[in-house]
């Protein structure tokens, strides 16, 4: 068992030991220190942007799922019909491989054949066709908005259980002392469901912060590096400019990042169990 | 009374109204994979094929290397799973119920793993399968993938176990069953939900993995579908008939086994994952 732990955490430390090292062309290496993370960190390294544009794309699908999950879970503890049927409809996102996500994506985006931008022009709403993936000041939330459709479904379906929990009782004597629909969700419902907000919120963060398919499928970190995360730009230094190195060194730095988030993760855990 | 009533048939509409709306792309993409070739680049779209076909399945799987994918893909998976699920079910067993020193610590590191971005993993892993000989393997992506699929096992199972009463085991070992008995045939079964769970999570994650397979693959017929998908968008640009129909064929089985099972997978997730 602890085999399991080492499999998992050796290659991370040897990730670190990479990062101390040069690799030539040859393959040859050399130790060099901390001068990956100098150069990473220095001025006008693509490492600083990379780290803005994942925070960006972090916090706005994070926000994103958050909200659409909580109105579709309120959507269900209601009084509904089907209520099996509709959850697990609303579920399925989460269980399309990326792969198939980005392409069907890709594809509704299109300029020229994509049905988003047909049903526009169709609709006069727009002169021409939008340029979702490729330009520079769209790229982001397009790609954003693929994100949050594959992320709510786990927070749904985490704040459906969550509501679930929230005794009956409660909402009855709210009701007796008069308070409204408005009152009793800002007073009741959100600080109960808050525990296990929080949870599922560090653990999409910590999920997003990391993820590659996604972004690499649909941009690649275009255009313009509009879209270049931490993830892609890792990628593309180890294995098309080689430079393991370094990018070692920034996986290294992200996964810094990744653990401040994780203690966070673990605290709030911890709390929610107690309570 | 008949005003709920009329309330919940309007909130369940709306609540079909937004699955139709959050499903359209997955809807949109089936349907394309139907339609014949012109009519996906019709000046006129429609919601659903004019004129039905399998053609586009048919073309994808005669024509490219679609077959070979399929078959890679469902063995690596499936022997990663099983692997996954065996040790797994052993390893969660012992933490639930052997007390040993620092149990608390290991449940804890198991989740730590979890944090650990791929990202970082590949570099190191991809140099090791270099070292080792299995650069270019499926025995790479078998080992990657039921190494990272048995810490979040091992958690959601551990879960399970703990919520079993040991009295039935003390019950099982009066009556004169073995340890090993007392597992197979008591807890088990009494597990069953968690190991439906446990076997889905492990057997979608392996089957729709893509950047180990992306790195630690480099021949075209050892690809695994998502890679050889992602690689149709160079091979055959523009072949959207085609893509579609692949996306489909990766969809398919990953979500019917999902519809069929979800009691159990949400159950699952909540049972072990969340509540702990």
């Amino acid at each position: 068992m602890a085999l399991v732990s080492l499999l998992n955490l050796l290659p991370a430390a040897q990730a670190f030991l990479v990062s101390l090292q040069h690799q030539d062309v040859a393959g040859r290496t050399s130790w060099i220190g901390w001068a990956n993370y100098a150069a990473a960190l220095g001025r006008g390294d693509p490492f600083g942007p990379s780290l803005a544009h994942t925070i960006q794309y972090t916090a706005g699908s994070v926000a994103g799922a958050y909200l659409v999950g909580l109105a579709l879970a309120l959507l269900l503890s209601a009084d509904v019909r089907c209520r099996a049927l509709l959850r697990a409809l609303f579920l399925v996102p989460w269980v399309i491989p990326d792969v198939a996500t980005t392409m069907l994506w890709k594809w509704l985006y299109g300029d020229q054949f994509g049905i988003l931008n047909t049903l526009l022009l169709r609709a006069r709403l727009i002169g021409e066709p939008i340029q979702f993936l490729a330009d520079p000041d769209l790229a982001m939330a397009s790609v954003i908005a693929v994100q949050v459709w594959k992320l709510y479904p786990i927070m749904f379906v985490t704040l459906l259980a969550a509501l679930g929990n929230v005794p009956p009782e409660l909402y009855e004597a709210a009701r007796l002392d008069g308070a409204g629909r408005a009152r009793l969700f800002w007073h009741v419902t959100l600080p109960l469901i808050r525990p296990a907000s929080v949870v599922i919120s560090l653990l999409g963060a910590i999920w997003t912060f990391q993820s590659f398919d996604i972004v690499y499928l649909l941009t690649g970190g275009g255009p313009a590096d509009a879209t270049r995360v931490l993830s892609t730009l890792i990628y593309d230094k180890a294995f098309y400019a080689t430079d393991r190195g370094y990018a070692s060194a920034a996986a290294t730095l992200m996964l810094a990042v990744l653990m401040a988030l994780t203690v966070l993760y673990l605290l709030a855990y911890r709390r929610d169990r107690e309570s | 009374m008949n005003r709920r009533a009329a309330a919940a048939v309007l909130l369940t509409a709306l609540a079909a109204l937004l699955a139709s709306v959050i499903l359209f792309p997955v809807f949109w993409m089936a349907s394309s994979s139907l339609k014949p070739r012109p009519e996906l680049f019709a000046r006129d779209l429609t919601l659903l094929p004019v004129r039905w076909t399998l053609d586009n399945y048919r073309n994808v799987w005669d024509g490219t290397d679609f077959p070979a994918y399929f078959r890679n893909s469902f063995e690596i998976a499936a022997l990663s799973t099983l692997l996954t699920v065996t040790i797994g079910l052993y390893a969660a067993y012992a933490i639930a119920r052997v007390p040993f020193r620092g149990r608390y610590a290991f449940g804890l590191l198991l989740l730590a793993t979890q944090m650990v971005p791929h990202i970082l993993l590949v570099i190191p892993l991809f140099l090791l399968f270099q070292r080792l000989g299995l650069f270019n393997t499926h025995a790479a992506l078998v080992i990657a993938y039921t190494a990272f699929s048995l810490p979040f096992t091992i958690w959601l199972l551990r879960g399970f176990f703990e919520a079993i009463p040991a009295e039935l085991e003390d019950a099982a070992a009066i009556d004169g069953a073995s340890e090993l008995g007392t597992f197979r045939r008591v807890i088990l079964p009494l597990a069953g939900p968690g190991i439906a769970a446990v076997t889905m999570f492990a057997f979608i994650r392996a089957w729709n993995e893509f950047l180990f397979a992306l790195v630690f693959l480099q021949s075209h017929e050892l690809f695994t579908l998502p890679i050889g998908l992602a690689s149709f968008q160079e091979e055959y640009t523009f072949r959207w008939d085609l893509i579609m129909a692949g996306a489909s064929v990766i969809t398919l089985p990953v979500l019917l086994f999902f519809l069929l099972m979800q009691r159990f997978i949400v159950q699952g997730l909540l049972g072990g994952a969340v509540k702990g």
